[in-house]
């Protein structure tokens, strides 16, 4: 069993017993939902139907319904694309890199922020589907033989490197939250009267039974998977980051952009997970297992990468200076002081001033500053990309080019509503689904737990 | 061994019995009819099975399904017998003429499949050598255009041509006063026909000629001067001086077509005779001819008179008085025409008889008449007699008039009184006759409509200049049940019968003219198109007298307002063509619209807005003149005279909701057209012909008035919303002659180069071209590379170039509410550059320390300006190549970047990786979506007719650019290939580059070391826009050369010369 230093704050508050964690895990899963889920749902689900129709008409009708225009060809539909992809790298980073680092108090948040993660990809994935201006044509991405004579994809193209880089890391993710699951599922089919729910979790639990043989090759695929994801978080958002970087287009031409957006994408990832985890620990009772010590691990998280941010954006801003290259020099210059100053204002506060009120113990310590801060910066981050997206667009090479942005209201529908269809598929994994790894989480119980800790045989037996 | 074997099919057969015998006799078995059958009562009691029941029901769903799922049906029907001349595929082409009453020029006209799809310039034949302009080439739309009055028509109801001809020719014949009302007619076919019909008429005939923009002063001063009233020649090549009073003469005034040609000669800084003509321009309106000038002066129309009095005095050694503002220009305009004297000319715009009287003097002083200007051969065109008309007017108002006919003219729409509108509304004229092709603000009030052909469906003759004689010949069989007007005037005055579609009535018309006027061989000159007539034609026996001064314009009081024309609209002849109103202004860069120009300087202290875009309009303002108000958004535009303000005219057409053409409507946002207060489709623009002032019986194109502030904002569609290259000069670069002349290459027109390091690790400066990470495509040396040259210098800004491409490309048009969204579809833009105070000449920075961007953003008062021709650069190292995921546009083995509609799939990346933003992107259906209906001819059964067959018509999804007319490329290489030889240098043109009347576009195979393109990229003059970047174009820009002292500019462009070399040293 693993020890830990009595000094450590525990990771499991009060006097929970292993069963105590299955029933917290389960209660939700097994009563009735609360009438907040289905007011939460509710809305999540009308405003994610609302997004799908602004889908439709933008299918229906062309790529013209968004605010894009001859100069500008990319704005909120890939802005939304790489903020929704970084979002989206918290959950294997939590999963993976904390896990090869031996990090226990990852056992509170994986599960759910590996879910955000798979919704989120989901909701990225979404964009560079839909900002296509022929989606029925868009499988001539994959390298798949056709009819077409030699005709092969472009492998010069960072938009295909996407494709691959995009696709992987949302099947292995995919795969490492359901390896996780197996065992709870396991545990709620056990644990089930009816029998459509005893059924479906049966299914959804692949014949679990918890030998001792079962928990050795799920520690393995564990790791082995830990071992693939963990390229992939740093791989992902480094390829996105290549659309831009690959460019000549000044102020997305950008050697520093691959640590720069990897760092961003925890950065918001993070954020995110906070903004969750906050509510859900509250509307489902987990105040034991997610708790002030683990906010505050993801805040000095967010504090670093915020700060590796802060500098990226300081370096870049010195380096089209000192590069005295007119092109480069104007495009941050325009960005800083142009018709957007108000974005690249939004980012700067948002992102470099808000994570580094970190620092003070109190406020990383404060659950409803937390909550702020995580929105904060995840508006900041949108706003990140935007400012790199569409203003090095807006004001490129040609002065007759010049243009401005302004969305329509599908734009705004479309992004409105994949936030309504990530808060649905979460409301439904918080209903369905175990929230907390509560198979690994009895692991810790006992090196971790507030009772254990606070009780004369835990110092005992060291 | 004979067969004794026996068939039988039954006992019966083979016994032969009676029974079979009788059933063998008859058809049925049994005999009954279908009435019995039906009538069994058991039948309606067979029921049909559930299971039946089902499968007849999911049959008949799927087969109904499968039915609506039908392809939508397109249309192509095949030649039963093959026309001879026309091979499917190959494109017939035809010299023709064109004339609209307002412009004149020779032209070829490309038919595909027995359809006229191209217009352009006849280079070889004809006055205007080439030249068109952008109404000229449009017009090929107009024949399609599916508003055309399809037959005659009698009180707006379909009628016949034997009904109409008999109830008109009677009316005529009878008539004690009958009127023709025309724009000029320079036909003489249809001059004699019109004389003709004067002469069956019982009582008085008159044909008044009337311009909507009348030259009249021109001719009433030369009646002064030399006694005659005409209009002469002029000749700008000869011009070392010109010397322009508010004439536009590239873009509208007099004849641009023979004009624009004849200045591109004179810019060239490197031309055989060392010199380049310098140009002054004096005006209030920018304009095509002054964004051109060497010394452009902001002049208000109150201070022309004052300009040509001062520069008539200073020639004639006396000293005048002339405001300080104009004094410089004014007296260096003075001492260039001393130093050219006879080569040199003054021309002015200005429609005052006084001012032309000035004008005549000035070049009677410096003894231009006889070089450049050709008082012999005379204009034919442009003999608008206003004083008769508004006497015409005031007889047709007291019902003087039994018949009245108008012949290609409009004057209810643009006659600046309402009395003719009000006199034909209240039938003030028993008959009145339209022979417009448009039931238009005239036609719509006529009793009858008697509609011309469209000029390509018809033969015509035309005698421009005293010497010249001219032939238009049908290219396309009549459309419509329409007649030629020539023919109409003849069967009205009973010397001819009507012919039908096929009819020779004109045709022999004007070949029997011809035998009268000249001996040259018919066949020949339609050939041609035209031929020289002999010079007997020309009277040589005029005299300069100096006589006193007709009256000068008024003096104003209040803002002077000037009515200008635009060069697309014009005079609003056009106002239909969906081309021409998307077609953005050569200097505001605005589309669909008409406003109010001021200048920003003037309209930031009035409160005024002068910045807009997408979402943010401009401030609306009421100009009042005349007690004749209009309300439109007032536009900012730099070098607008301070204290006026200009109007276009031409807008504002069919008011009333004539049908004058499906895009001649301002359209709703989704689609539709908007509708205006009195609930008919709202017109674009306004109509300011009612602002002309008609003093003196002549049309004075400035008045004076009032501004008033009103409230709200007005959204522009504008293709350009920023207007300074912000010092860029790896953009635009620009030199004077004087620099030029002097210095080399490095001085105005250096390499770009970067540091680097040299073996020994030291800095040095490399040009761009040795930095490369990429293998070069194979295509130097390598059989063709395609590429193209654009002289920056004799680049007018015309605007020709924008609407061939649309034309020869299948452009779609997309209407301003898509324009102001900044999703125009052209493959070819003209970036129009002002000069801020931030720099010394457009694209160098003043002081590179102190460079101020926001300063950089704000054009100068009255900024020099550079028009620079934008389209796809065909880059070696093309950014959009390298991007694309499923490799949709790639580079040939000819050098071209070229784009497979059929692979794109829309990603947008490569337009947001190309440096120029050239790439275009299909947003929507162009070819069907509802919000493009009125406006977008390819979704017109008849407009689409004018599409290219050889050009792909775009679908949604997908990104589009310049091909460098691909088709054409291929086209010429399959001539030679038949041809056994190779492709000619000048073989091959690309569509802009055909209709460039200045020739400033040079197209061809840069590995042919002999050809124009590939000397013309080593010329000393030619770079690469943003070459830093390293993306190798296949397009080169030659440095703007202007004519002009710019200390500042040669001080830092010598300077920096010195300034690079102590750096050499210093590493």
């Amino acid at each position: 069993m693993q020890k830990e230093a009595a000094i450590r704050e525990p990771l499991i508050l009060g006097h929970k017993t292993y069963h105590d964690i299955t029933e917290d895990v389960c209660r939700p899963i097994e009563d009735k939902a609360p009438k907040m889920w289905y007011i939460l749902f509710g809305i999540a689900l009308i405003v994610g139907l609302y997004g799908v129709g602004c889908i439709l008409y933008l299918l229906g009708t062309g790529v013209g319904v968004w605010g894009l225009n001859k100069t500008i060809g990319w704005a909120w539909d890939i802005t939304n694309f790489v903020w929704w992809v970084g979002i989206g790298h918290a959950g294997t980073l939590i999963s993976a890199v904390l896990l090869l680092f031996r990090q226990k108090w990852r056992m509170a948040i994986n599960r759910s922020a590996e879910a955000m993660t798979i919704f989120a990809v989901f909701m990225a994935g979404l964009f560079p589907l839909i900002h296509m201006g022929r989606l029925w044509v868009g499988y001539w991405v994959l390298p798949i033989p056709n009819q077409f004579g030699s005709l092969w994809v472009n492998f010069n193209s960072p938009l295909l490197w996407d494709v691959f880089a995009i696709s992987t890391y949302l099947s292995v993710s995919l795969v490492f939250w359901y390896i996780g699951l197996i065992p709870d599922f396991a545990t709620i089919r056990d644990r089930a009267k009816k029998p459509v729910a005893k059924k479906m979790y049966s299914i959804l639990s692949f014949g679990w039974s918890g030998r001792a043989k079962h928990w050795n090759r799920f520690e393995m695929v564990s790791l082995v998977l830990a071992g693939l994801a963990t390229p992939l978080v740093f791989s992902v958002h480094s390829i996105v980051s290549f659309d831009f970087a690959t460019s000549v287009i000044p102020g997305w031409h950008t050697t520093i952009f691959p640590p720069y957006f990897v760092a961003g994408a925890v950065f918001s990832g993070f954020a995110m997970v906070q903004t969750l985890l906050l509510i859900m620990r509250k509307a489902m009772s987990l105040e034991a297992y997610i708790h002030t010590k683990h906010v505050e691990y993801m805040n000095i998280v967010i504090m670093v990468t915020g700060s590796i941010v802060g500098t990226a954006y300081i370096t870049e801003l010195f380096i089209s200076w000192y590069s005295g290259v007119e092109y480069e020099a104007y495009a941050f210059l325009n960005r800083a002081t142009g018709p957007y100053w108000w974005a690249y204002f939004a980012m700067m506060t948002c992102n470099v001033i808000s994570p580094q009120l970190m620092w003070f113990r109190k406020l990383r310590r404060s659950l409803l500053f937390t909550f702020f801060i995580s929105i904060v910066v995840n508006i900041g981050m949108w706003f990140e990309r935007y400012v790199i997206i569409m203003t090095s667009l807006h004001r490129d090479y040609l002065p007759s080019s010049w243009s401005m942005h302004y969305p329509s209201p599908i734009d705004i529908g479309v992004y409105i509503g994949t936030i309504g269809l990530f808060f649905t598929f979460f409301l439904l994994f918080a209903r369905f689904f175990p929230v907390l790894a509560l198979n690994e989480i009895k692991s810790i119980l006992k090196g971790s737990g507030q009772s254990y800790k606070e009780s004369p045989d835990y110092h005992k037996n060291h | 061994m004979a067969n004794t074997k026996k068939y039988w099919k039954g006992i019966d057969e083979l016994n032969e019995t009676k029974s079979f015998q009788e059933s063998k006799e008859s058809e049925f078995s049994q005999s009954n009819s279908i009435e019995s059958f039906l009538a069994d009562d058991q039948l309606s009691e067979s029921s049909t099975g559930r299971r039946d029941f089902l499968k007849f029901l999911g049959f008949s769903v799927a087969a109904a399904t499968v039915a609506a799922c039908e392809a939508p049906v397109i249309k192509a029907v095949p030649y039963v017998m093959k026309p001879e001349n026309v091979t499917p595929g190959m494109p017939t082409w035809y010299a023709s003429t064109y004339y609209d009453g307002a412009s004149y020029a020779s032209i070829l006209v490309k038919t595909r499949e027995a359809r006229p799809i191209f217009i352009k310039g006849n280079k070889h034949f004809g006055i205007t050598k080439g030249s068109v302009t952008p109404p000229i080439i449009a017009s090929v739309l107009g024949v399609y255009d599916s508003e055309r009055i399809k037959n005659p028509l009698k009180a707006g109801k379909k009628s016949s041509w034997a009904a109409v001809d008999k109830e008109i020719s009677s009316a005529i014949r009878n008539g004690n006063k009958v009127a023709l009302i025309s724009s000029t007619v320079i036909s003489p076919s249809t001059l004699s026909a019109i004389s003709e019909l004067g002469s069956a008429v019982k009582g008085e005939f008159e044909h008044i000629q009337y311009d909507a923009i009348s030259y009249s002063a021109m001719r009433n001063a030369n009646e002064l001067n030399f006694g005659k009233p005409f209009i002469p020649s002029y000749d700008f090549s000869k011009a070392k001086t010109i010397v322009s009073i508010n004439a536009d003469f590239l873009s509208t005034w007099l004849m641009p077509t023979e004009f624009a040609a004849q200045y591109g000669e004179t810019r060239n800084p490197e031309s055989d005779g060392g010199w380049m003509s310098k140009h002054f321009q004096f005006e209030s309106v920018m304009s095509v001819a002054g964004s051109n000038a060497d010394y452009r002066t902001m002049t208000k129309p109150s201070e022309e008179e004052a300009v040509l009095k001062y520069i008539l005095a200073g020639l004639r050694g006396m000293s005048g008085t002339i405001p300080s503002s104009l004094k410089k220009s004014a007296d260096l305009a003075i001492k260039s025409l001393q130093e050219n004297g006879k080569e040199s000319l003054v021309v002015c715009g200005t429609n005052n008889t006084g001012l032309q009287q000035l004008a005549n003097e000035i070049n009677e002083h410096n003894g231009a008449n006889g070089t450049t200007i050709d008082l012999y051969n005379e204009l034919q065109m442009f003999q608008s007699e206003e004083a008769k008309l508004m006497n015409c007017v005031k007889g047709i108002s007291s019902g003087k008039y039994d018949v009245v006919l108008f012949y290609n003219s409009n004057p209810v729409y643009s006659f600046p009184k309402d009395e003719l509108k009000k006199a034909l509304k209240s039938k003030k004229v028993k008959v009145s006759v339209s022979l417009n092709s448009h039931a238009d603000e005239t036609g719509a009030l006529c009793t009858y409509n008697c509609p011309d052909h469209h000029g390509l469906e018809s033969w015509a003759d035309y005698q421009p200049k005293s010497n010249h004689y001219a032939i238009a010949q049908p290219t396309i069989r009549p459309l419509h049940d329409t007649a030629d007007a020539l023919e109409s005037f003849l069967v009205w005055s009973g010397k001819a019968e009507r012919g039908g579609k096929d009819s020779t009535v004109a045709y022999d018309k004007i070949k029997e003219t011809f035998s009268n006027i000249s001996g040259a061989d018919f066949k020949m000159v339609m050939h041609n198109s035209c031929v020289d007539l002999p010079q007997s034609m020309i009277e040589d026996s005029v005299t300069f007298n100096s006589v006193g001064y007709a009256a000068m314009p008024k003096k104003p009081s209040g803002t002077e307002v000037i009515m200008y024309q635009k060069s697309a609209i014009g005079s609003g002849i056009h106002a239909n063509n969906p081309w021409l109103h998307e077609l953005p202004d050569p200097i505001t860069k605005v589309t669909w619209d008409n406003y109010i120009t001021m200048n920003p300087v003037e309209m930031r202290k009035a409160g005024y807005k002068t910045t807009y875009d997408q979402e943010n309009g401009l401030s609306m303002a009421k100009v009042t003149v005349n007690g004749v108000s209009v309300t439109l958004p007032i536009y900012p535009l730099p070098g607008q005279a301070p204290g006026t303000v200009g109007i276009a005219l031409g807008y504002g057409r069919g008011g009333n909701g004539e049908k004058i053409g499906k895009s001649a409507y301002q359209t709703a946002e989704y689609g539709g057209y908007a509708v205006s207060k009195n609930g008919k489709p709202a017109s674009i623009g306004a109509n300011v012909f009612p602002m002309i002032s008609t003093d003196n019986d002549e049309f004075y194109y400035s008045n004076s008035g009032k501004l008033s502030n009103v409230a709200g904002e007005y959204i522009i569609a504008a293709t350009q919303i920023h207007h300074t290259v912000m010092g860029r000069h790896s953009i635009v670069r620009e030199t004077t002659k004087e620099i030029f002349d002097s210095k080399g290459k490095e001085a105005y027109n250096p390499a770009h180069t970067l540091q680097t390091l040299d073996d020994d690790l030291n800095h040095v400066e490399k040009p761009v071209s040795e930095f490369d990470i990429w293998d070069a495509h194979p295509v130097e040396n390598v059989g063709h590379r395609w590429g193209m040259s654009i002289d920056l210098s004799s680049c007018i800004g015309c605007s020709n170039c924008l609407v061939a491409c649309q034309s020869e490309n299948n452009v779609p048009v997309v209407g301003k509410d898509e324009v102001r969204r900044g999703r125009e579809m052209h493959w070819l833009r003209i970036d129009r550059y002002f000069a801020s105070d931030e720099e010394a000449a457009v694209g160098t920075k003043k002081n590179k320390d102190s460079f101020s961007y926001d300063q950089a953003e704000i054009a100068a008062l009255n900024p020099k300006v550079v028009h620079m021709p934008m389209m796809c650069q065909h880059c070696n190292h093309a950014p959009c190549e390298t991007v694309c995921p499923v490799a949709a546009t790639t580079h040939s083995n000819e050098g071209l970047n070229q784009m497979t509609y059929n692979r794109c799939i829309g990603t947008r990346y490569c337009s947001n990786n190309c440096p120029y933003k050239v790439r275009r992107f299909n947003w929507f259906n162009y070819p069907s979506y509802k919000k493009f209906t009125e406006i977008n001819p390819a979704q017109d059964d008849l407009g689409r007719m004018v599409l290219n067959p050889d050009v792909t018509v775009r679908s949604r999804g997908v990104m589009e650019k310049c091909s460098f007319c691909v088709q054409r490329i291929q086209a010429t290489k399959l001539k030679s290939k038949i041809d056994k030889v190779p492709v000619e240098d000048g073989e091959f043109s690309t569509a802009c580059a055909d209709v460039c009347p200045t020739n400033a576009i040079v197209v061809g195979d840069w590995n042919d070391v002999n050809s124009k393109i590939r000397k013309s990229s080593e010329n000393k003059r030619s770079y690469q826009a943003l070459e830093e970047v390293g993306i190798r174009p296949n397009v080169w820009y030659k440095v703007k050369v202007r004519n002009e002292q710019n200390n500042l500019l040669s001080k830092l462009q010598v300077e920096k010369k010195s300034h690079h070399g102590s750096n050499n040293k210093h590493h």
